[in-house]
């Protein structure tokens, strides 16, 4: 242990410890430029620069790079220290006259002005070289390095040319103090965004999410494209998460675990993916980071999103105009025929919080209005009182002014019988919702049947909303189709109480039409067992076919199959339906 | 003095789909002709290729086989084992010199009531076409 | 190569617990199950027998016997489809192949005369694979004829069919303990010739995912009825529309017991 003294405060530290690096953990503030915890320290800036007594010599070092030595004194803010920042600022900022952090800086050292002449008064770079450390020791690319020396010196990559080793994580850009590297997107419009979606590679999905705990994406994490990239070379690129998680909660090694449960039900709960209005691009989504869809603005407008819940266009200004599009992908034969059902509502409610937060000009353009649910007709009603502009009618044209950014939209009023043209800054698409991706492999692994919509098959359309084609399973929620909170919320209590229904009797009603083996007959080819869509048949004794009575729905295609006549469905056997062919038949003379 | 031909035609129609549009077709007073005898089954995945056979053995001249459409099935998959066993059973009449266009396989979902009067009418039409089965038969003279 | 087939079988008979062949005595040629000890002069490779049968019923009666089989390339696909359908236990079987010669594979229009051992866990193959001869020319000719002459063809060969199930007991796949030809539900009793179409549609709707053209049926048959032209074709159309061939590939599973998804019909569906 390492005893000395900062600001007449006796510190410890570990054997390896700099000065800054206890400052730091004993909450003593010493400014820093180019110091950033996820790398080893540089020493290129000096503004930590401190005064250190040792053996009755007094020096001034940067603490960031001077190890902890036993009865050092050090003193973090001496005049003499003062007036070498002072002058370390005026050198910053005549370099960068323009960079904000760098005039607060200064500021604080009582500079104003550059007392230097500027080279280039767009200058960004303070040469703090966080970016190449980040980039060689934390993401392990090694694609940005200094370059030449003196007042030639530069950042950049190898002949300031594009360089393939770069894999884009940005990382370099989150770490620059001053905001000198910008991600620019390839051969894609400007996109100067604020970002809609979570921030960095580990996040919580959402402040509603169950479990709320942080997930890794596996694609956008450093590690895991690095070790992708270079097929294992470089296995253990930044880490910074696990560094910094104080209960070493993050297992970058965790796999999937496969889990076998044996359950008496299946609540099928898969929900709903959002459509993609790329696919019909008139509406000009893509074309503009002010076009978004209606779950895109939620994110805008929510108090957790990337604005704190203002309403701003991607050039962090307040919108004048905001049109929000019903119907965008529903009820349209292009894409979806069908009305995704909470669409209306939502849009209503977000042309309020446009109205209520901004005061811009509000169009709402729908087909039809469909506030079908309790308090819903209200609801509709206090919002067209609010000053909105409702439009019924389609929009047509899109088109994105490349140098205003504006955005045009063309919109039949058909109410009024006219073509209007409108300017707008921000416009938001209600889009349909869809199945998700991966539902014919849900329906498949869980013996669902699909409508010709795509959500999960009911038993019945009227009497049996939650039931299925498979006893057992049953659906909750917008797996089986389009619906809001309160009405999932309904749909979903039904569904549980369906499934606990089933433990809590002691017996179970089943219909008489099921099948049955005749185990003497029975070869056990097993043809059968691959035929039931119910996966209710198995080998049993002696290898025979055996069917669970309780997951046979009665079809008879086993029967069906079966050369050998073994199998019988009941109430449909070959001999009743013989007798039938026969009867009418023998009727008709 | 020799009545016309009126074909039989055994329509084998599962409980869900065709058999819910015939019952639809009825209620909207679409005519469908009376050579239909019709034969509930609950999928069409129940015929199999020997109740088809009986029922030509019986004495029907054409057999239908009436289900839910591909993808829609109650049962999730049956009729896709009758989508598989029919056109076989078709070929192999073919193969013994039995015109194969006695036996159609066809999809009516209970929304279709036009489509069972249309595919019934068109059927019979076929079938009268084509003569009694009798005549077909290799063996009818050795009575057996 | 009856020689090499004989010293193969000695040496396998060591570690197994008998090889199902031919064996011929005095008093005939019958299958038999050779174990160590046997004479194995008596072995021999003809007449041409469905040993799979015989292979199926010994494994079932002893459960935990391995036993090995003399096999030619008929007996080596009906193997395959037998074992899909848990009638042989691949595992407890070494497959012996036989190729057939040249002269053999004319005989029988075979399209396959050596076996394809590749997807079984124990075999190896004697003698010289020689290519497969082409089709019987019957069929061609059988495909050309309009239905009036196709009625009248059956009309003359089925009448000679005495209800011997000699085609249904010979066929190695046929091994249902309750045959559905003998059913009165689907074919009357004591009627001769047997009810048409009944008899011999049935039998060919159930073979359709099974049949190996072994020609055995054919072969047995007392009145020379000339099977091959109904299940020669059957075999095509369950090649074109279902992408199947029976006793190609051991894991693939019967298609008409499968769902769309898995194995697709190549036919027009609203």
């Amino acid at each position: 242990m390492i005893t000395f003294t900062i600001d007449g405060q006796t510190v410890q530290a570990e054997e390896g410890e700099t000065i800054l690096d206890v400052a730091r953990r004993e909450g003593i503030h010493i400014p820093t430029l180019c110091y950033h915890p996820a790398v080893e320290p540089y020493g290129a800036c000096r503004m930590c620069t401190v005064e250190v007594e040792r053996r009755g010599w007094t020096k001034l070092e940067a603490s960031c790079t001077m190890p902890a030595r036993d009865g050092l004194i050090v003193r973090t803010n001496t005049p003499d220290v003062y007036r070498f920042r002072q002058s370390l600022m005026g050198v910053f900022l005549s370099r960068c006259p323009n960079v904000p952090l760098i005039q607060e800086l200064a500021a604080e050292y009582g500079v104003t002005e550059p007392p230097y002449p500027t080279a280039t008064p767009e200058e960004k770079c303070i040469l703090c070289g966080l970016c190449v450390r980040v980039c060689h020791d934390v993401v392990g690319a090694k694609a940005l390095n200094f370059s030449s020396r003196g007042v030639d010196r530069l950042v950049g990559p190898p002949f300031l040319e594009s360089a393939h080793e770069c894999i884009a994580c940005g990382a370099c850009s989150i770490v620059c103090p001053t905001g000198a590297i910008e991600i620019a997107l390839e051969d894609e419009a400007i996109y100067k965004e604020k970002p809609i979606g979570p921030t960095s590679a580990i996040h919580v999905p959402s402040l509603q999410a169950v479990p709320r705990i942080p997930v890794i994406d596996t694609n956008a994490c450093i590690r895991f494209r690095q070790n992708d990239l270079t097929d294992g070379e470089i296995a253990d690129a930044c880490g910074v998460c696990q560094t910094m998680c104080e209960a070493g909660a993050i297992d970058f090694d965790q796999q999937d675990e496969l889990v076998q449960l044996k359950v008496g039900a299946i609540v099928v709960a898969t929900g709903f993916a959002m459509w993609d209005p790329k696919e019909l691009p008139d509406l000009g989504y893509g074309r503009s980071p002010n076009i978004m869809t209606g779950l895109e603005f939620e994110r805008l407008t929510g108090a957790a999103g990337p604005t704190a819940g203002q309403i701003l266009t991607a050039e962090g200004k307040v919108p004048k105009k905001v049109a929000i599009i019903h119907c965008v992908g529903s009820r349209d034969e292009r894409a979806h025929a069908y009305c995704s059902r909470f669409c209306c509502m939502y849009s209503l409610k977000q042309a309020h919080q446009v109205k209520d937060k901004t005061g811009a000009e509000v169009y709402s353009i729908y087909m039809d209005m469909r506030t079908f649910g309790k308090d819903y007709e209200e609801f509709y009603r206090r919002i067209r009182g609010e000053g909105i502009q409702f439009i019924q009618g389609r929009p047509s044209q899109v088109t994105v002014d490349p140098v205003t950014g504006k955005i045009f939209v063309e919109v039949e009023d058909i109410l009024l019988g006219q073509v209007m043209e409108l300017d707008i800054d921000m416009m938001v698409l209600a889009t349909a919702i869809e199945p998700p991706p991966d539902a014919a492999r849900i329906a498949s692994t869980f013996g669902l049947g699909r409508t010709p919509d795509g959500w999960f098959a009911e038993a019945h359309p009227k009497l049996k909303p939650v039931e299925t084609a498979s006893a057992g399973v049953f659906l909750a929620g917008c797996a089986q189709g389009p619906r809001d909170v309160p009405d999932t919320v309904a749909h979903a209590g039904a569904a549980a109480l369906e499934a606990v229904r089933l433990f809590n009797r002691g017996e179970v009603t089943i219909s008489p039409t099921v099948a049955i083996v005749d185990a003497v007959k029975c070869v056990g080819c097993g043809e059968c067992i691959m035929t039931c869509p119910y996966h209710a048949i198995d080998h049993g004794a002696e290898g025979k076919a055996v069917v669970n009575a309780v997951l046979c729905q009665g079809c008879g295609t086993c029967a069906a199959t079966c050369p050998a006549g073994a199998i019988t469905a009941l109430h449909f056997t070959d001999e009743e339906i013989v007798a039938q062919i026969d009867g009418l038949l023998d009727l008709v003379v | 003095m020799s009545e016309p031909f009126e074909p039989k035609v055994v329509a084998f129609l599962c409980n869900w789909c065709s058999y819910a549009g015939a019952d639809n077709a009825g209620i909207a007073r679409m005519p469908s002709p009376p050579n239909i005898l019709p034969i509930r089954v609950m999928c069409s995945g129940r015929v199999s290729p020997e109740m088809v056979l009986r029922a030509f053995r019986s004495g029907a001249d054409g057999v239908l086989v009436l289900g839910c459409h591909i993808g829609d099935c109650h049962y999730i998959s049956g009729n896709h084992r009758t989508a598989k066993r029919i056109p076989l059973l078709r070929n192999l009449l073919g193969y013994v010199g039995i015109n194969p266009d006695r036996l159609r396989l066809d999809w009516v979902s209970s929304a279709e009531a036009p489509k069972f009067a249309k595919v019934t009418q068109e059927f019979v039409e076929t079938v009268r076409a084509l003569g009694p089965m009798a005549r077909d038969s290799a063996t009818e003279e050795t009575g057996g | 190569m009856i020689k090499d087939i004989r010293a193969h079988v000695a040496e396998k008979l060591k570690e197994l617990d008998g090889v199902v062949a031919l064996r011929r005595t005095t008093e005939g040629t019958a299958p038999y199950l050779f174990q160590e000890g046997d004479d194995l002069s008596q072995l021999v490779l003809e007449p041409r027998y469905p040993l799979a049968s015989v292979i199926s019923l010994l494994q079932k009666r002893y459960p935990e016997a391995r036993f090995g089989i003399v096999a030619r390339g008929c007996d080596t696909r009906a193997l395959v489809e037998m074992a899909k359908r848990e009638q042989v236990d691949a595992d407890r079987l070494y497959l012996l192949g036989v190729a057939c010669t040249a002269e053999e594979a004319e005989e029988c229009h075979c399209a396959e005369p050596a076996p394809d051992v590749s997807m079984w866990p124990e075999a190896e193959v004697i003698g010289t694979p020689v290519p497969g001869a082409p089709p019987n020319p019957i069929v061609a000719e059988y495909e050309n004829m309009s239905l009036e002459e196709r009625q009248a063809f059956w009309q003359q060969q089925f009448l000679k069919c005495i209800k011997c199930y000699g085609c249904r007991d010979i066929c190695p796949e046929c091994f249902c303990e309750s045959c559905a030809l003998e059913d009165p539900l689907w074919v009357e009793r004591g009627t001769l010739a047997p009810a048409f179409p009944m008899f011999h549609l049935i039998r060919a709707m159930h073979m359709a995912s099974r049949c190996v053209a072994c020609r055995q049926c054919e072969l047995v048959c007392p009145a020379h009825i000339p099977l091959t032209v109904l299940y020669d074709l059957i075999r095509r159309d369950v090649g074109d529309l279902l992408g199947y061939v029976p006793g190609a590939d051991i894991a693939a599973s019967p298609p008409l017991s499968l769902t769309l998804e898995d194995a697709p019909v190549q036919v027009e569906l609203d």
